[in-house]
């Protein structure tokens, strides 16, 4: 007794944890345990599943040359509207690091206003955008680049815009706070050693926002191979992508197990491609050499 | 020299294109038809007096109000209670228990809600408000808890000391000697808080009970249903107004920059 006595008392200092730490292991981690251990029960269609441990939801998927499909347009989505998102990025974070006054305030107000809207919003006015006969079929048929009705709204193409759209916000966020570190002498340095614009870019920014890079890329990769809102409202079921059959296996077909492993795979893709980009960027910018996420 | 030049072209030409999804909804909820029409068919403001007496918008509104309310208050509390023992003492495993209270954001957010839906049914917080206030809290803990530190970090502790040494209790240190130095950070923490819980459409939509929805909900409905009406481009002018607005003034009093670059939706 004494000593639990003490015990209590030496870690008493510790009480304010309690409310934190309960949180995130009663509402984060058991449910995602539970989650993996669904992923291997046995499914069934009165009970949704039996305690009877099998790999038949596994089997299942990945004998599945539908699923196969899946895992590949998922990731082909997820990679376009990663590159897309850097690449269209960092010129506006770099141009937000350098104006200020009221130019300044507008471009931030312009570019990262969308954080504070819902994601709906933004998706409904692409929607209206991609319409057939819309605005876009407007626009291009003034330059006589399209004649006929307009097939864009079901498309990987509109469905790649609109996540560029949504995620661009975050990534121009995280660059331009790692290009604000960016020594302005070193820059200065280079230029007097003559060394011109576009060496300027690839020898002393790329390096030195890499970090930023790092950390924007494996944020925007994960958040666009698990969303799933985008693809229900603008291509509906014509772009099969797994969150898409994760909704359909959870709420309409009701069969939990398989939802579970299809996540289980999903949360597998997310975690290598952040370790397969962070080992190739460490290859590429010589390991060690800058502290990577 | 053509560089620069070429430069702020694109970023002009980016930025119509960011805006340009938010500035189609007006014109489209302006029209007098009942169904969407570019360029709109007569001017009316008919479609934005039909939200506000839309009873089940409203109600769904008033949910979203509560519900993030609810939740960004609760979990400032409890960060700010975790962030304070954190900073304060040193002790094995503090890194990893920082680690640990930001981790729901490796998670995809849909496998963490399909994660929480099954968890709610063993445990019997199925589509209930209660469970719905948790799921907010672990989405928003992450970020809550990360501003929380940062600015517990800038306190001065030997203000707390000599208000100890002249005698007041731990009540009066708090209130008096510690909120007022943390009160723009706890603020943030709040607001951001409120606003990803109030703009969130995944949480709400598989663990809310079918007659309750959030307006994130509603408004996914009728989009995803369809027979949309220019009600649903209205309600949604109102929302990006509303975003553009609190953006504005929390540049102008917090300072977004600081407070934005370890966010996540």
């Amino acid at each position: 007794m004494k000593r639990i006595a003490t015990f209590v008392k030496s870690y008493k200092w510790m009480w304010p944890l309690i409310p934190a730490i309960g949180l995130i292991a009663v509402f984060f981690v058991l449910p995602m345990i539970h989650l993996f251990r669904l992923s291997f029960l046995k499914y069934d269609p009165n009970q949704i599943y039996l305690p009877i441990y099998t790999l038949e939801n596994f089997v299942k998927f990945f004998g599945d040359i539908y699923f196969w499909n899946m895992i590949w347009v998922t990731i082909k989505v997820g990679l376009l509207t990663t590159v897309g998102v850097i690449v269209l990025g960092y010129p506006v974070a770099y141009y937000l690091t350098q104006c200020y006054g009221i130019e300044r305030t507008l471009l931030t107000v312009g570019f990262l206003m969308s954080l504070f809207v819902t994601m709906l919003v933004t998706t409904l006015g692409w929607a209206i955008l991609f319409l057939p006969y819309g605005l876009i079929q407007q626009f291009l048929e003034m330059f006589g680049l399209i004649a006929g009705r307009l097939q864009f709204i079901k498309t990987v193409t509109a469905l790649v815009i609109v996540l560029i759209h949504i995620h661009l916000p975050y990534a121009i966020l995280i660059l331009a706070a790692s290009i604000q570190a960016v020594p302005e002498e070193k820059m200065q340095a280079a230029r007097m050693l003559g060394a011109p614009n576009y060496k300027v870019f690839l020898n002393i920014m790329i390096p030195l926002t890499m970090p930023g890079i790092v950390s924007s890329t494996t944020l925007i990769f994960m958040l666009a191979v698990s969303s799933y809102l985008v693809p229900v409202l603008i291509t509906g079921y014509s772009v099969r992508v797994l969150p898409i059959a994760i909704w359909s296996y959870t709420s309409e077909l009701l069969n939990w197990p398989f939802a579970a492993a299809i996540s289980v795979v999903l949360f597998v893709i997310t975690a290598v491609g952040t370790y397969l980009f962070l080992v190739v960027t460490n290859w590429m910018t010589k390991r060690g050499q800058w502290e990577m996420v | 020299m053509w560089g620069r030049f070429g430069l702020k072209i694109y970023i002009y030409i980016m930025l119509f294109l960011m805006l340009l999804p938010f500035f189609i909804v007006l014109p489209v909820s302006l029209t007098k038809t009942s169904y969407l029409a570019f360029p709109p068919q007569g001017i009316t403001l008919k479609w934005f007096i039909v939200c506000f007496q839309d009873r089940i918008l409203v109600e769904s509104l008033i949910l979203s109000l509560k519900l993030a309310a609810i939740s960004s208050a609760l979990v400032v509390t409890i960060a700010l209670m975790a962030g304070m023992v954190i900073e304060r003492n040193q002790f094995r495993g503090k890194i990893f228990l920082e680690t640990f209270l930001t981790s729901p954001r490796i998670v995809p957010v849909i496998i963490l809600v399909i994660g929480l839906l099954i968890f709610y049914y063993s445990i019997g917080l199925a589509e209930s408000f209660t469970g719905l206030v948790f799921s907010h809290l672990v989405i928003t803990i992450p970020f809550a808890f990360r501003t929380v530190l940062a600015s517990v970090v800038t306190l001065d502790v030997q203000l707390e000391w000599a208000a100890k040494t002249l005698g007041a209790n731990w009540f009066a240190v708090f209130f008096r000697i510690i909120l007022p130095q943390i009160k723009t950070g706890m603020i943030a923490a709040f607001l951001f808080s409120f606003i990803s819980s109030f703009n969130n459409v995944t949480m709400a939509l598989f663990l809310s009970a079918p007659g309750q929805r959030t307006l994130p909900v509603e408004l996914f409905n009728r989009l995803h249903i369809g027979g949309i009406t220019p009600t649903t481009p209205a309600i949604s002018f109102l929302l990006a107004l509303m975003g553009v607005i609190l953006f504005i003034v929390l540049d102008r009093t917090l300072g977004i920059y600081k407070y934005l670059a370890g966010a996540k939706g």
